[in-house]
């Protein structure tokens, strides 16, 4: 058995549980087994009704000890289903929680763990993984031996089409001492934006270059018409106008959507680390000689307060056209 | 009291990556202790300080992290141990020789850097909270000692909470949580009188590497640099631009 | 088996240390200090948190009693960054070493004790606006009066100068005994009589703070001069024999800086369809860059090596490391301008900064000319 662990939002199957779910199958086929799923926390019912039409078999864990997330929690019920189902691998979301759960649920298992995979295969009984090291300079291959634990990369893998009809399972999970050490205490709401930065298939990062707090406004309206999320270099934030989560960087996040916009930003390797890796990147500069554009396939010399309007607006026609 | 950072030695960041025979070649890289990972020396000192005790650093990995060490002891660590092994050895593996240490010496709190800059993982820290039978929390941006608690303010995939954590437990840091010191050169000399106790990993009964690192190369995305021109007619230039990402990208 | 090239862990680290906060602190406002002539006090402040400010001073009181070597370690990191920044520590270094070489163990207590307390400098007042080269004609005036100096006279070029806590002001008792008539005393700067212009329209290192300082009927004690009556001279002298070799150190540095801004800009500029670093005429001026600051740097550390262990030795190599470095630098900034072309000409590239900086490492503690008859001198008196 391949057991995939699959994040919902309040019951509705994300993106990276469908990306999870075509990396199982493909180990499925050579390993040998069938997939389950697991799905767990509030709204779990829900997201099982729909799992059932991708896989053979759905645990659901939920109850009023799992209305919110811990790592230990989750890694618990990952261990038990992994257990009921006899899987000898996992397959999990590598979002910042699932990198988090799954490295205790691999010294659970004693298991190796394949994290932020780029992509996976199976050759004998040897899995196979690639994925990004040395601030996503390098690619890498590398192989274990069963068991294993796959964390997915979000946004690297085709989302499955549904096949077939699963049975739900319920699992009866106990919390121990330790899975009762953390208390959340309160719950901070991402202010700006509304898109997972990890997840966000579009990325408008603003720097210093942006001037102000409030010249970010333009910014946020950008993203928004994109469906895209805001980030910000590692100077806007020391400078107080944007959070810690909009970092992005060697010490803030790594993302790899499908179109980086890099504005009033010049480019320092810092910052390059935490977006090489995404597939077109657009940068605005005043400055010609702006490191940036170096790491850019398209990019444009100006002022950032007047491109940037014109950019929105050239967008607004191409969405109403 | 006792803090316990554990850390890791990884190439500066303004160093050229190279790669001989299908792996990655350190040699003659300069090597850093990782930037991640002293937001947790910086919280060790800072609680040394505040709140008396002893802050120890503790690290897996090759003889030469030896250097990444006396770095920590400079800024202001009391002592280390190393865990000597040669060669790549992956974070599960290493947790379970690090929980052995980190048990001895029994500690109030553990921190570590969120992702260390050579091996891209997040993984150390929760697999050594694991192993320790311990709770984790990862990408702490504010930390507050209380009697037998932490309450710490952490991200999650999206926005973040607040946490009250029973002791012993393992954070994980990243920037926000403090800003770290420069070690000074008085540090740099009193350090080289602080004590370093090396391990075998073998003799912790620790060997080998669960995951194999099978093949290394150079990934530079080649980037079509296409230049336009906004300082006249930036409307133009926008107009462009986007034509371009539909038309010729097709991403728009 | 006693010759090795290599550094101890400790110095490793120094150099670490130095070239971190060099290129996080010092790098990014060079240009921006240099345009407005700005010091940049934070900096210094900086620079004593760290412990890397007034290293020189002995332990006795209550320094880290470090030695050139580290010093040149220090300077070719800080030179790199902005060596009109760096000759602020260095002129500092300047002012201790005379108290150093000649104080009683309670002047160095008194003098540099509280240099450990708080950011502060010392500085070096030798030359005057009629004399540089030639300090023996030195015409600052000490009158004895009981049991005080009176100090009157003008100092001029002074680094540091009214940002240091004093300065070692080197005046004559007796004008017709030349440099037998010399003494050394410190001076501190808040004493009345005391007053100070900025120079200003520099050409370059315009970080640093340069002074004109005079001394009208300023009353200093007896217990302030160093050494005795007549020693003040061999005290300068003794004083640049060591203080020259940072000098190196710093002009090291820029010629790094040259090298690593020319030939990162080679890779990236493109001529006749590929990067100008495929042409021999732009590769040769990297090499050149090379053989000189590679030579300059090992010559520098030995100078310092021998200066640490007062070999004698050292007056000569100070000398050579001191005019070598500086010309070889002022040569590798001329080829790095040459290499950026029209942008080598311009404020906005760092490389132009780089010339008129080190222009003045040919110039001051002791100019080059003087570094030869220091070297000539050494050479001949073998032979005499």
């Amino acid at each position: 058995m391949i057991l995939v662990v699959l994040d919902h939002d309040g019951g509705k199957l994300r993106k990276s549980a469908l990306e999870g779910i075509t990396r199982a199958r493909k180990l499925a086929e050579s390993l040998g087994g069938e997939v389950a799923g697991l799905v767990v926390g509030p709204g779990a019912e829900s997201a099982a009704e729909e799992a059932r039409n991708y896989v053979s078999k759905v645990y659901l864990v939920s109850g009023p000890d799992w209305e919110t997330y811990t790592a230990e929690k989750w890694a618990k019920a990952a261990h038990a289903a992994a257990q009921a189902a006899g899987a000898r691998v996992v397959v999990a979301p590598a979002s910042r929680t699932g990198r988090s759960w799954t490295a205790r649920l691999a010294y659970k298992l004693d298991a190796a763990l394949l994290e932020d995979t780029l992509d996976s295969w199976a050759e004998g009984e040897k899995v196979f993984a690639t994925k990004y090291s040395f601030l996503n300079r390098v690619l890498e291959k590398q192989a274990a031996a069963l068991p294993v634990v796959v964390s997915v990369k979000p946004n690297t893998t085709p989302l499955a089409e549904p096949a077939g009809a699963g049975a739900v399972e319920n699992l009866s999970v106990e919390l121990g001492e330790l899975e009762r050490k953390v208390e959340v205490l309160e719950k901070i709401v991402e202010s700006g934006g509304k898109v997972s930065l990890t997840e966000a298939d579009v990325v408008v990062t603003g720097g210093r270059g942006m001037g102000s707090a409030e010249a970010f406004g333009m910014i946020e309206e950008f993203a928004d018409l994109l469906g895209g999320a805001v980030g910000a270099t590692r100077a806007v934030i020391d400078a107080g106008w944007r959070p810690y989560s909009e970092q992005i960087g060697q010490t803030g996040k790594t993302v790899q959507p499908t179109i980086y916009f890099a504005l009033a930003l010049s480019g320092a390797v810092q910052h390059q680390a935490g977006m090489n890796k995404s597939k077109v990147v657009v940068a605005v500069n005043k400055d010609p000689d702006a490191p940036v554009f170096k790491e850019a396939d398209y990019g444009v010399v100006g002022d950032i307060h007047q491109v940037l309007p014109a950019m929105i607006e050239e967008v607004k026609k191409l969405k109403s056209a | 009291m006792k803090y316990v950072a554990i850390i890791r030695q990884v190439p500066d960041g303004e160093s050229k990556i190279r790669v001989d025979g299908g792996k990655v070649d350190l040699a003659g890289t300069t090597m850093i202790l990782d930037q991640m990972d002293e937001y947790a020396v910086e919280e060790i000192i800072r609680l040394k300080e505040q709140h008396d005790g002893e802050a120890v650093v503790v690290a897996f990995g090759p003889e030469r992290t030896e250097e990444a060490m006396r770095t920590a002891l400079a800024m202001g660590a009391d002592r280390g141990v190393l865990i000597t092994a040669e060669g790549y050895v992956d974070p599960i593996t290493q947790a379970a020789a690090l929980a052995k240490v980190i048990g001895e010496e029994a500690p109030d709190v553990v921190f570590t850097g969120g992702q260390q800059a050579d091996w891209d993982s997040q993984a150390l820290g929760p697999a050594v909270a694991e192993a320790l039978g311990w709770p984790s929390i990862t990408w702490t941006t504010a930390f507050e000692l209380e009697d037998g608690h932490a309450k710490a303010t952490h991200d999650l995939d999206e926005g973040g909470e607040v946490v009250r954590v029973a002791l012993p437990a393992l954070f994980t840091t990243q920037q926000g949580l403090n800003e770290p010191r420069y070690p000074t050169l008085p540090g740099i000399m009193k350090a080289k009188k602080k004590e370093i106790k090396k391990i075998a990993a073998a003799d912790l009964g620790v060997s080998g590497s669960k995951v194999e690192i099978v093949e290394q190369q150079i990934m530079e995305l080649e980037r079509k640099q296409k230049m336009i021109d906004g300082t006249k007619d930036p409307a133009a230039a926008a107009a462009e631009l986007i034509k371009l990402l539909h038309e010729e990208a097709k991403v728009l | 088996m006693a010759l090795d090239f290599s550094l101890t862990e400790e110095q490793k680290q120094l150099q670490q240390l130095a070239r971190r906060f060099a290129r996080e602190q010092v790098a990014p406002v060079a240009a921006e200090n240099d345009e407005k002539a700005r010091v940049p006090w934070e900096l210094v402040e900086q620079l004593y948190e760290i412990g890397l400010l007034n290293i020189s001073i002995p332990e006795e009181a209550g320094g880290l009693g470090l030695g050139l070597v580290e010093e040149v370690i220090i300077g070719e990191e800080l030179g790199w960054a902005d060596m009109g920044f760096y000759t602020i520590p260095m002129a500092s270094e300047l002012g201790i070493a005379p108290i150093l070489i000649a104080g009683s163990e309670e002047q160095k207590k008194r003098f540099l004790g509280p240099l450990t307390e708080r950011p502060a400098l010392a500085a070096f007042a030798l030359s005057e606006p009629g004399n540089g080269s030639d300090a023996a004609a030195l015409r600052t005036r000490a009158v004895r009066d009981g049991d005080h100096y009176v100090i009157n006279g003008t100092k001029m070029w002074i680094s540091n100068g009214k940002e240091a806590d004093f300065n070692v002001v080197f005046a004559t008792f007796d004008p017709a005994l030349r440099h037998k008539g010399v003494i050394a005393i410190v001076v501190e700067n808040d004493r009345e009589g005391v007053s100070f212009n900025k120079i200003h329209g520099k050409m370059g290192q315009r970080a640093a703070p340069t002074y004109e300082i005079v001394y009208d009927e300023v009353r200093v004690p007896v217990e302030n001069r160093l050494g005795d009556e007549g020693a003040g001279f061999k005290i300068a002298m003794l004083t640049l024999d060591k203080t020259r070799i940072p000098v190196a150190a710093g002009s090291v540095g820029v010629a790094r800086r040259a090298l690593d801004e020319a030939a990162r800009y080679s890779l990236e500029r493109e001529a006749f369809g590929r990067p100008i670093a495929d042409f021999q005429a732009i590769q040769f001026k990297l090499a050149n860059m090379k053989i000189g600051l590679e030579t300059a740097r090992i010559y520098t550390l030995y100078a310092a090596w021998l200066a640490d262990r007062d070999d004698p030795r050292h007056i000569s190599a100070s000398a050579v490391a001191k005019a070598y470095a500086s010309e070889i630098a002022f040569e590798a900034a001329n080829e790095a301008i040459q290499v950026l072309g029209g942008y080598g000409y311009v404020s906005d590239f760092p490389v132009e900064k780089l010339l008129r900086d080190v222009k003045l490492n040919q110039i001051y503690e002791g100019t080059n000319e003087i570094q030869r008859i220091i070297i000539a001198r050494d050479i001949l008196k073998a032979l005499r």
